[in-house]
């Protein structure tokens, strides 16, 4: 760094016209363009350095500024799937609820048979005595308790959908929830399952 | 540069770039003022002006039934707001051109999907102000719908609530949650358990609210709660609701409630009342119907202990079901003043077995089947049914029922008799099926188990442990007083009423007088119950009901069919085959 050095204190001060000699003009300009090139490429190194930094700075921040927007976008469609979500879980929770499948229920005319029959396959037995459900006690009550958030109910439930898969074709819709003869007795072979005659 | 300008170049480029090298220093040194030593109270007064915290709140767990059926959780609702300074025509592009909708059309549109009258809504976005509140609480379609609209002086503030999906289905069990933070039932005995931690959220935002990118953004995660699974059969629990509400509308009792035991554990599988509470809706019911009275209330409970007077007799061997009995009409009871007891039905003097007396509910006959055992014996048996104390599950506000100290009964003669046949002392609901299941359980008492545990993974619930139970009374009691039940059911007047066909059930009724708190008098009303235990040859549940101050059926007349059908109905939910034992022939008189 001989170009910035000051003066060193304990070198002697010599007129410094003793030390000028003869040096052709060509050198001195050869030698003064040398370093006006050096500093200047140093200007410019730090010039375009500075921008080159400034400019992928900016380019960083478009792009990180990009992806917040996308960011904020997926969001927002997240927000509107679990909105969607939760209007879905809110219609199974009512079609669901006990409330209704009991209102349903009642609409199908079903009836819950007191007397449940048990077929035990590894002692060949029936427990029970099978008797045709009753539809005095045994008809599925309407609903009684309350139930203030249901918001969708089996509204589209009718007769003759219901019938269609569990009726055979030549039984009119109408009559699935008709009263049978609710004395009759289903035959049982003294509690023993009755042998297939193909045995 | 030898042109133009005098003097050496090279010094003068040296100049420059030294004039640089200093500007660049100054720069720097205000950079690292600015950056460094004056870094942390820029940033703090900055973040101050841009940042934004907010709290994530952390979603409640939910209560489950026994097979996983939610029962409570935590969803999102919307509060509907309006700014009525800035209402106005609403700008919309229908078919390509843009049309401006009236404010009537559009409040004509808001009032349909909210299902409001249009009056309401005009009223709320009148005014000058930035604020008022159309609707709380709308549901997610309801939002849906409206936002869709895009009234631009509409905005909505989302807000977590606790919903109970199946309304009133133990709805006196689940408690519920106010705004105001007031809560009851399991929502209050677990709160710990179902609260999670509250997060929190700060970041810097800029003029269009979006996030600045790489601002400082800290975050807190919210935990949320755990979850609570019930031992209840929600399911069941709907059934036997069903079953209460319409016999308590039947009888025009106060209240009523069935609750079912599992015998071999301890487990409730529904605890139903008739009132029943919609946790949605806590309002619309009072205070005193809200409660779970299963665990709350006490009363007398008449003849449905007269089976407990029974088995100690038997289990001190100073009696059998086969003990022969005198039953008068009426009885004045020792040292009393000539305090009469009497049966509910005028009759000659009866010759009954025990189990006759059981049979019969007489409460002469009781008497006399009891008096042979010593009152302090007696009273030492009642607590170990579990009387007088909360039970294990220590649900909030639960009762305790009332013996009264042995003190109190050696100075009251009455006490120690009329207490043979459920007076003069009182118990829960669920106190009273304890009792039962203890006899069911090869005299053995279990701590009843409500909730199976708290787990933050729904997979990981497994069901509570039994911890082993109290020997109330020996096995052998126990096998005596079953069938002495059994022929309750079999040839009891009323007792009857809730047999099953083909299953071996043991019941006793109870019709117990109350007392007016005004005059000190028993009287009717009554509080009719029925107790019964099914199927007899291996006892699996205890279904006790009850009716307090039956005003249509005077007598337990009026749950013997309520009985039967829950039992029914949870014979047939368990898969309970019919029974295939004889039933026991003991004899009802001598």
């Amino acid at each position: 760094m001989s170009a910035i050095r000051l003066d060193s204190p304990n070198r002697p001060l010599v007129p410094a016209r003793a030390q000028l000699r003869a040096v052709s003009l060509a050198n001195v300009r050869t030698v003064g363009r040398s370093a006006a090139r050096q500093n200047s490429k140093l200007v410019s190194l730090l010039t375009i350095g500075a921008l080159s930094i400034a400019f992928a700075n900016l380019i960083l921040h478009i792009l990180t500024s990009g992806s917040v927007y996308e960011l904020a976008n997926i969001q927002q469609e997240s927000r509107e799937l679990n909105t969607t979500s939760q209007i879905i879980a809110d219609e199974v929770d009512s079609l669901s609820s006990q409330q209704n499948l009991s209102n349903s229920a009642q609409k199908l005319g079903m009836i819950a048979n007191a007397n449940p029959v048990f077929l035990s396959i590894g002692e060949q037995k029936v427990y029970g005595k099978p008797t045709a459900a009753l539809n005095t006690d045994g008809r599925v009550a309407r609903n009684l308790i309350a139930n203030s958030v249901m918001t969708v109910v089996s509204s589209g439930l009718n007769t003759a959908v219901a019938s269609a898969d569990a009726a055979p074709a030549a039984v009119p819709a109408g009559n699935v929830a008709n009263p049978k003869s609710t004395s009759v007795q289903v035959i049982s072979n003294g509690g023993v399952i009755p042998a297939s005659p193909t045995h | 540069m030898a042109y133009l300008t005098p003097g050496d170049s090279s010094k003068r480029l040296k100049k420059i770039v030294a004039l640089i090298l200093v500007f660049v220093g100054v720069f720097a040194i205000r950079l690292i003022d600015l950056q460094i030593i004056q870094a942390d109270a820029i940033n703090a007064k900055s973040f101050e002006k841009r940042a934004v915290t907010r709290a994530l709140p952390a979603l409640r767990g939910e209560i489950l039934d026994v097979n996983g059926k939610v029962l409570a959780k935590t969803i999102l609702r919307y509060d509907i707001n309006v700014a009525p300074s800035k209402v106005g025509p609403v700008t919309r592009k229908i078919s390509g051109q843009t049309v401006s909708v009236p404010v009537e059309q559009v409040v004509a549109e808001i009032s349909s999907i909210l299902d409001m009258t249009v009056e309401d809504v005009t009223q709320k976005i009148i005014g000058t102000g930035e604020y008022a509140q159309i609707k709380k609480r709308a549901n997610a379609a309801e939002y849906r719908k409206i936002s869709a609209l895009n009234i631009p002086w509409l905005y909505y503030d989302p807000v977590a609530e606790r919903v109970y999906p199946n309304g009133a289905v133990a709805g006196n069990l689940l408690g519920f949650i106010t705004q105001s933070g007031l809560m009851e039932g399991i929502e209050q005995a677990y709160d710990k358990c179902l609260a999670g931690v509250d997060g929190e959220e700060s970041f810097e935002k800029g003029k269009d609210g979006i996030k600045i990118p790489s601002s400082v953004v800290t975050t807190k995660k919210a935990v949320p709660g755990k979850h609570v699974r019930l031992t209840i059969d929600s399911d069941l629990q709907y059934f036997a609701q069903q079953v209460m509400a319409s016999t308590v509308s039947y009888l025009r009792a106060d209240w009523g409630t069935a609750t079912i035991i599992e015998v071999k554990t301890g487990r409730i599988l529904a605890a139903a009342e008739a009132p029943s509470v919609d946790p949605n809706d806590p309002g619309k019911l009072s205070a005193d119907d809200r409660r779970a009275r299963i665990f709350q209330a006490a009363f007398e409970p008449g003849s449905t202990l007269k089976t407990i007077t029974a088995a100690t007799v038997v289990d001190t061997g100073l009696g059998s079901p086969n003990m022969k009995v005198v039953a008068p009409y009426g009885m004045k009871i020792p040292n009393s003043d000539g305090y009469k007891v009497t049966d509910s039905h005028i009759h000659p003097l009866e010759q009954l077995t025990m189990t006759g007396v059981l049979a019969e509910s007489s409460n002469t006959g009781i008497m006399n089947v009891g008096k042979v055992v010593d009152w302090k014996t007696r009273y030492d048996y009642l607590e170990k049914f579990g009387l007088g104390k909360r039970t294990a599950i220590n649900f909030p506000g639960e009762g305790s029922g009332l013996l009264n100290s042995k003190e109190t009964w050696s100075n009251d003669g009455v006490k120690r008799y009329v207490s043979m046949f459920g007076q003069g002392i009182s118990v829960t609901p669920i106190q009273s099926a304890m009792m039962y299941q203890a006899i069911g359980n090869q005299g053995v008492r279990l701590n009843p188990i409500l909730v199976d545990g708290c787990e933050a993974d729904i997979n990981n619930f497994k069901n509570a442990e039994v911890k082993p139970g109290f020997q109330v009374i020996s096995k052998g009691t126990s096998a005596q007083t079953l069938s002495m039940l059994e022929r309750v059911v079999e040839s009891g007047a009323i007792g009857k009423y809730g047999a099953i066909p083909g299953y071996r059930v043991g019941a006793k009724t109870g019709t117990a007088q109350i007392r007016d708190e005004n005059t000190g008098k028993y009287a009717g009303p009554y509080a009719i119950s029925y107790f019964g235990v099914a199927p007899i040859d291996n006892p699996q549940y205890v279904v006790a009901v009850t009716a307090f101050k039956s005003r249509t059926v005077g007598s337990s007349l009026g749950v013997a069919t309520p009985f039967k059908k829950i039992m029914q109905q949870v014979l047939r939910t368990y898969r309970v085959p019919p029974s295939t034992t004889k039933t026991s022939d003991l004899p009802l008189n001598w």
